[in-house]
């Protein structure tokens, strides 16, 4: 797919999976995008966070981001015609303490991409909720749950584990009120 | 200096992560006055643990102020080995402990 100025997050973050795919980088997208993905755009993002799950060189992410347009620019790759960049977070791929993740690929005509699955993205944003008092996380997490199907004894299991159940239970209260 | 390993990256930023760890959260300036190096070094420490997920910063008001992680995968293995490592750090914890961060009440002189 040829990024154009038109293309949304999941096109360019689908363009982005399978340019790294091609090149044997194995990445998993995390963060706000996933978030934005998954709450169907309830969020928005501009940076696209992948973290890379398998050793690679420098040179392999320059040459697969490369091919598809983005330049390196320090850490972060821009490209001319989309206003979304990529970074590459150092990992391991973790939620909270949890770092047994099992990431889910996204496939359509624009790419295909390793990412977070509806729940993990969910404990993700509620990490920051929890850990940070963030807010704005909060409402993402409770967006993504009403829009997926999440899995609520994982997430509230997790909760307990990162000593949070109260938060937890302001997010579950949340998913059931009149959005 | 104190005779400390640096198992994260050199003296500068392994004193930083300990001195975060003994503060609970700090910023640049005062981690240079307690770590008593220049600000510079201390900033760029700092930079390198944010990139590595071992601490966060935060803005509150004008300064950005920096605590372990909490989101970081190995937060509480994180923090034992800190506190061992601390331990051996006698230099430090004197630092630490003169640094006054209990409350003084509005307009009441110093």
């Amino acid at each position: 797919m040829t990024i154009t100025r038109r293309a949304t997050l999941r096109e360019v973050a689908l363009a982005v999976g399978k340019a790294l795919h091609r090149h044997g980088v194995k990445a998993v997208l995390t963060g706000g995008a996933c978030a934005s993905i998954h709450s169907g755009g309830a969020y928005t993002s501009r940076d696209l966070d992948f973290v890379v799950t398998h050793l690679t060189t420098q040179q392999k992410l320059d040459a697969a981001l490369g091919d598809i347009g983005f330049g390196r620019t320090g850490d972060r790759y821009v490209h001319p015609d989309t206003q979304f960049w990529v970074e590459f977070p150092r990992g391991p791929l973790a939620v909270g303490g949890d770092d047994k993740i099992r990431p889910i690929t996204l496939r359509d005509k624009a790419g295909r991409a390793s990412t977070l699955s509806a729940t993990d993205s969910c404990r993700d944003r509620l990490a920051a909720f929890y850990h940070w008092n963030d807010r704005q996380s909060l409402e993402v997490a409770v967006q993504i749950a009403r829009r997926q199907k999440v899995n609520l004894r994982k997430i509230r299991q997790w909760s307990e584990q990162e000593e949070h159940l109260d938060q937890f239970e302001e997010f579950r209260r949340r998913i059931l009120e009149r959005g | 200096m104190g005779v400390v390993s640096s198992p994260f990256g050199g003296q500068t930023k392994t004193r930083t992560l300990l001195a975060i760890r003994l503060l609970g959260a700090s910023y640049a300036r005062e981690l240079s006055r307690v770590l008593d190096i220049p600000l510079a070094p201390v900033q760029r420490a700092l930079r390198g643990l944010e990139l590595d997920g071992l601490v966060g910063g935060q803005i509150v008001g004008r300064t950005r102020l920096f605590k372990l992680n909490p989101s970081y995968f190995a937060k509480r293995e994180l923090a034992t080995y800190l506190a061992k490592l601390a331990d051996a750090d006698p230099e430090l914890q004197r630092a630490v402990v003169q640094l006054r961060r209990r409350p003084r009440r509005t307009g009441k002189p110093r």
